[in-house]
């Protein structure tokens, strides 16, 4: 079964949790079928927490995850955590200014400026927005249309503007990435 | 109702399944990792003109869902394994005094405050033999969000119909594991059988054909008398010997006599299975991939999952293993072994059953349990 395995690793209170179930909320608009699950510590800021995300056509057998195709980490806490779960082929983007010491491997693992990004459109706590904007970007596993209607009907209104704003900010790091076909 | 495709946490099912059912009374305390039933339960149960409580502790909630149950109400707790514990002398009393409820327990680490964030199977004899007394209680432990769904609606179904107490035993990873999963329409709600006939003849704990006494209905005119003192058919306390021996043995013997409807398990490639492994709940999960993945390989694994964990199925899991040939049981579990010592009594005279523990956190994976099934079949 063609299933993808993504990942978002940080600290608690980076809205890890909130990205995947926006991200989960797009695919099952698209028709797509998920398993969000999530671990995290008993304090509200803090902790290694990440919340994982199986997509799929038909029902996944087992909802947990066994090998990333693509993992975010948004802090240095998590930096590590996942290292078993990376195989070959996986992409992982981390955040440029809070993650010390990327994963290295036989992956693709790219530093981008989510939260200085974050910070620059006025809020730094929207940087699971800008991460998930590059992801979509770089995963193309949804369209960038269905995310921004997944996010305006799960976020509060007030902050439409600025995770409209996060989100293309994201995708736009996405396509300085991407290589065109046949470049 | 028409058919929804969304996406839906186990908690929120629970609460779903429950307001489906016909739950209109929910009393609890939050407690990680169950906060979402009675979160998602505030929220709906105003919608359908039910009563939601936040009450000043556990022990207070499982007594008020015994009363609202008394006043006719199909009636809902919800927590996790220290409040568990609190319950446990109150859901005594719903046993003894037959009165129908649904409490839910998410188990997470213990003993103790544990670890309030982190999976695990360690309430599997709590739920059994939790409280006091030679008591009956059904379990059921679902393995997906789509069943917790459909196994709450159940446990309303049989508490309701069998006037006694249902648990629903989640883990963490069920209960807050998000799906996508598609609400059909709702089945039929099983109703109480309540008190008819002449009211001078009525008896609160009358021995009928089916073995469960219909309850009076508030307001119908019905004398009752309800004690947690062990009673005779008129409601009233006995010691006398053969009235005590009725009254505790039909409380068993209503389970035996409704087993089929009580009972619910699935078995997975289990027909010529060399190796078979039992689980519950996510570590059911992870065996259901490592059959496949064992399978893919040649290797011939199978799975029999019991949905209702108590009365254990145990007639349904002697017959799969049978007709297997299986010469092997494995029974991983997120605890130091408890589901096995059920599994050792059924089969361990015939059978080599063995478990595979953890109990640091974390579920026990799917590469963890083919390996083990690989062990056990090596040469």
């Amino acid at each position: 079964m063609n299933a993808t395995e993504i990942r978002f690793s940080g600290s608690g209170g980076q809205g890890l949790i909130t990205a995947a179930r926006i991200l989960a909320s797009a695919l099952v608009d698209q028709g797509r079928n998920v398993a969000q699950s999530q671990s995290y510590e008993p304090v509200s800021r803090g902790g290694l927490s990440r919340a994982d995300l199986i997509v799929s056509d038909g029902e996944a057998a087992y909802p947990l995850v066994s090998r990333l195709d693509f993992l975010l980490i948004l802090d240095q806490a998590a930096a590590h955590a996942s290292d078993d779960l990376l195989g070959e082929g996986a992409l992982v983007l981390v955040d440029s200014a809070l993650v010390r010491d990327p994963p290295q491997g036989a992956f693709r693992c790219l530093a981008l400026p989510f939260t200085e990004t974050a910070q620059g459109l006025g809020n730094k706590r929207a940087a699971n927005l800008v991460a998930l904007g590059a992801l979509v970007g770089l995963a193309e596993i949804c369209p960038f249309d269905a995310l921004e209607r997944a996010t305006a009907a799960r976020m509060p209104a007030r902050l439409e503007r600025l995770n409209t704003e996060a989100l293309a900010a994201g995708r736009a790091m996405a396509d300085a990435q991407v290589v065109p076909a046949g470049g | 109702m028409t058919s929804r495709r969304l996406n839906l946490q186990g908690n929120q099912a629970c609460a779903l399944g429950a307001i489906a059912a016909g739950c209109r009374f929910f009393a609890g305390y939050p407690i990680t990792p169950s906060s979402e039933i009675a979160e998602t339960m505030s929220g709906e149960l105003p919608r359908v003109g039910g009563t939601f409580v936040q009450m000043e502790d556990e022990i207070a909630s499982m007594a008020a869902v015994i009363g609202a149950s008394m006043g006719g109400v199909k009636a809902m707790t919800a927590t996790s394994g220290p409040g568990f514990s609190l319950k446990q002398e109150n859901l005594g009393y719903a046993c003894g005094a037959e009165i129908p409820c649904v409490v839910v327990n998410v188990m997470r680490g213990g003993p103790s405050t544990g670890m309030p964030t982190r999976p695990a199977q360690g309430d599997i004899m709590q739920a059994r033999w939790g409280t006091h007394g030679d008591h009956t209680v059904i379990v059921l432990a679902p393995a997906s969000v789509a069943e917790t769904y459909s196994e709450t609606i159940r446990a309303f179904d049989l508490s309701e119909r069998l006037r006694v107490p249902v648990v629903l035993l989640l883990d963490e990873v069920i209960g807050h594991l998000v799906e996508t999963v598609e609400l059909g329409t709702t089945a039929t709600a099983a109703t109480r059988k309540f008190a008819t006939g002449p009211r001078e003849e009525f008896q609160p704990y009358a021995v009928t054909e089916d073995l469960v006494p219909p309850m009076p209905r508030p307001g119908d005119g019905y004398r009752a008398h309800t004690t947690g003192l062990t009673h005779a058919p008129d409601g009233f306390p006995t010691q006398k010997p053969d009235e005590v021996r009725a009254a505790i043995g039909r409380l068993s013997d209503k389970l035996v006599l409704h087993r089929e409807l009580i009972e619910s398990w699935h078995s997975q490639a289990a027909d010529d299975a060399e190796v078979m492994i039992v689980a519950i709940g996510i570590t059911a999960r992870a065996a259901q991939k490592a059959v496949d993945d064992l399978r893919a390989q040649g290797v011939r694994a199978g799975l029999f999952r019991p949905v209702t964990l108590w009365p254990f199925p145990e007639q349904a899991l002697r017959d799969v293993v049978a007709k297997s040939g299986a010469r092997a049981v494995i029974v991983p579990e997120m605890n130091q072994g408890q589901l096995v010592l059920e599994v050792e009594r059924l089969l361990g005279r015939d059978l080599k059953v063995t478990g595979l523990n953890r109990f640091d956190g974390e579920p026990l994976s799917p590469a963890d349990i083919a390996a083990r099934v690989r062990e056990e079949l090596a040469p």
